[in-house]
């Protein structure tokens, strides 16, 4: 049995899977991170991902361009992100409350909307065709390379995109006055306020592009992933998302890993569910279990770093 | 008298943000219903009263099932409470629910007792377990510093999983087509308040009881003192002497206790056998209850009413008219959005406190403005 396990997972199309099943959740973590560096909690991730992914397939059907879909997921996660900034900056909400309330919207809220705005209840079956789902593209050159190219080539376009992602919001985060911004603010919002930088302009712009983020995650699930809408179909992945950016020590390239991790461990769970006797409920487990794991050895590591170095300049005061 | 301001000052600023989050929902109707005011019947007078030929009349059947309705939520509003007066946001009341309704489930089957006793002994044992699943995301926090409100969302599905594997495998009754549990001991069932069709057990006593026992807890006794302390000014209370480690673990194990408890008498109250296959939803509904109750014990019947009756009132607005159900999340949301606003109306609270002080400084008690200053 181990040794067709084995097999199973040293092929390509399992290190393919691992990444097609990454990207949703690599989009919300790196929201999780945008945010969290301007020192705002986005808890809210899994349900603008929900709410994106409804709208992400409603604006594709309306408009039977993908690409407008797309859009349309980001805006609405942009809007979402803005509601959570504007009840959680504006009317001092707790920024978590303000984020369970669109998990709410997210959960029996998008049922709701997907009624009145189709008529249909529960998915959207119906209304998604072929044409209307995310594309997928054969990189030239790679695509020839054995192996490499079966593992690389083929993704959907927003999985390159997540993954470039990665990239632009390194840079934006270091090498714009914006990231400066963001990240001067999360540290230390009074001091950066002093030197004449708006806190409230920088956590709205933080809170919007993680919300775009999220909702880019959220059309991914359902204009390729699950070709379609259902209820539930997000199934905690942007609570995962969270995670991903605490083990990823909140950069961009350490939550990258962390999502990849996550991704690595879901592919797994499909892999093993496949196996006779195994129990596909505690095969489910497997992802949220390395989560709560990864949080603690990074948490561990932490700590001894801290303890370290608080060893190496014995004059300081325990905080 | 300054006080009795800033009190009805609270009570009128409520029932606006109430009242702004059911406006949100009537638009939602109005936009998705082609009878939006057939609909608004339903959700708010058709939990109560029951029309017919234009006649209203009290509907006793109804008002108990809202009634019944509350038994968990009370618990885990109350569970909410208590874990958030100290700041920390542990979500994993939800997978306590389960867990403590499962376990109590499975002690209804394979123990042997008398009744009165069954039933105690089902919802004790329920509540210890889900209070120890507690210890995890609680120590994780407190030793290690690792997110409570992470570890906790994952908790649930882990939770979740677990019980349904233990479900399957091991205690399904495979001659019923859906899977469940075998039927529970009769000594188990956790009898009736009323004899009759209803669902209301002597579980709602036991939540009422609750609510009282939590709020001497929260408001007379040491530890709920050091609970609410840490939760406005930790450093001061870390610096004044308190164990805010201790505290903040055992807040949230009490946490799960009480959810635990919910999970169980629901299930044992309800049903004749276990089988919830997903998260049954209280955790979550007992967030809205805390953040209505603003996270005061004694509110927390009234909130899991409202709440009650408003879940109520969108299942008749679903089967007697044109608008799903799912309605309740969008006015929770928006509940939960106003009703939580600090700044919400604060400049009428501003004025307030303004009139205040003035009036203080006139008589110049000093220990007044301090006790203003805290309310504010």
């Amino acid at each position: 049995m181990f040794e067709q396990f084995l097999d199973s997972i040293l092929k390509a199309d399992f290190l393919f899977s691992i990444i097609r099943i990454t990207a949703p959740v690599l989009f919300a973590a790196l929201g999780a991170v945008v945010a969290e560096k301007a020192g705002v909690v986005n808890i809210g991730l899994e349900g603008i991902m929900s709410v994106s992914a409804l709208f992400g397939v409603l604006f594709s059907y309306w408009t039977q361009s993908w690409l407008a879909g797309v859009l349309g997921a980001l805006v609405v996660g942009v809007l979402l992100g803005l509601l959570i900034g504007f009840f959680a900056l504006k009317l001092k909400t707790d920024i978590i409350l303000a984020g369970i309330a669109v998990n709410m919207i997210g959960g029996g809220g998008t049922i709701f909307l997907l009624y009145m705005f189709t008529g249909m209840r529960g998915n959207t079956g119906a209304l998604v065709s072929q044409n209307i789902l995310i594309p997928t593209i054969d990189i030239p050159l790679i695509n020839s390379i054995p192996i490499l190219g079966e593992i690389i080539s083929g993704h959907a376009v927003l999985t390159y995109i997540a993954f470039i992602s990665v990239f632009l919001i390194a840079v934006l985060l270091y090498r714009t006055s914006l990231g400066l911004n963001i990240r001067a603010v999360g540290e230390n919002a009074n001091a950066a306020e002093s030197v004449g930088i708006s806190v409230l302009r920088i956590k709205y712009i933080a809170i919007s592009i993680s919300g775009a983020l999220a909702g880019l995650g959220g059309a991914f699930m359902s204009m390729y992933y699950s070709q379609g809408w259902n209820s539930g179909m997000i199934a905690g992945r942007g609570f995962i998302a969270l995670a991903a950016q605490a083990m990823g020590r909140g950069e961009p390239v350490g939550t990258m890993l962390s999502s990849l991790l996550f991704g690595f461990a879901q592919a797994l769970r499909t892999k093993v569910s496949g196996l006779q006797g195994v129990s596909s409920y505690l095969v489910s487990l497997i992802p949220y279990v390395f989560t709560i794991v990864g949080l603690v050895l990074y948490a561990i590591s932490t700590m001894k770093k801290v303890r370290r170095y608080r060893q190496s300049q014995p004059g300081t005061v325990e905080s | 008298m300054i006080n009795r301001r800033m009190l009805v000052f609270n009570l009128l600023r409520g029932a606006a943000a109430i009242f702004l989050a059911l406006a949100v929902g009537f638009i939602f109707i109005v936009l998705s219903s082609d009878e939006p005011l057939n609909a608004l019947r339903y959700l708010l007078i058709g939990p109560i009263f029951s029309i017919r030929d234009g006649v209203m009349s009290f509907n006793a059947i109804s008002f108990q099932t809202i009634l019944a309705a509350m038994i968990p939520t009370i618990f885990t509003g109350l569970a909410v409470c208590v874990m958030f007066s100290a700041s920390q946001f542990n979500l994993a009341g939800e997978g306590s629910v389960m867990l403590g309704g499962f376990v109590g489930a499975l002690c209804a089957i394979y123990l042997n007792m008398p009744g009165w006793i069954h039933p105690v002994v089902c919802v004790l044992i329920g509540a210890a377990v889900s209070g120890l699943i507690m210890l995890i995301p609680s120590l994780l926090k407190v030793k290690l510093g690792a997110s409570e409100m992470v570890t906790s969302l994952m908790l649930n599905y882990i939770i979740m999983f677990i019980v349904l594997h233990f479900l399957n495998f091991n205690f399904a009754d495979r001659s019923k087509g859906a899977t469940q549990t075998f039927p529970f001991q009769p000594t188990a069932k956790i009898p009736a308040l009323i004899e009759g069709s209803s669902k209301l057990s002597w579980g709602f006593i036991v939540a009422l009881i609750f609510v009282v026992i939590v709020a001497l807890f929260m408001y007379r006794t040491k530890w709920g003192y050091a609970i609410r302390m840490i939760g406005i000014n930790q450093p001061f209370s870390k610096y004044s002497g308190m164990k805010v480690g201790a505290t903040i673990v055992l807040s949230q194990v009490i946490g799960g206790i009480l959810s635990g408890m919910g999970g169980s008498i629901e299930v044992l109250g309800r049903y004749n056998t276990y089988l919830w296959r997903e998260l049954p939803g209280y955790g979550w509904t007992g967030i809205t209850i805390a953040i209505l109750a603003k996270n005061n014990p004694i509110f927390v019947p009234f909130a899991a009413f409202f709440i009650a009756y408003l879940d109520k009132g969108c299942q008749l607005m679903a089967t007697y008219s044109d608008v799903p159900s799912e309605m309740i999340d969008i006015i929770q949301a928006a509940i939960f959005l106003f009703f939580a606003a600090e700044q919400f109306l604060a400049k009428y609270r501003q004025k307030i406190v303004v009139k205040n002080t003035r009036l203080e400084m006139g008589l110049k008690e000093n220990n007044n403005l301090a006790q203003e200053r805290r309310n504010a």
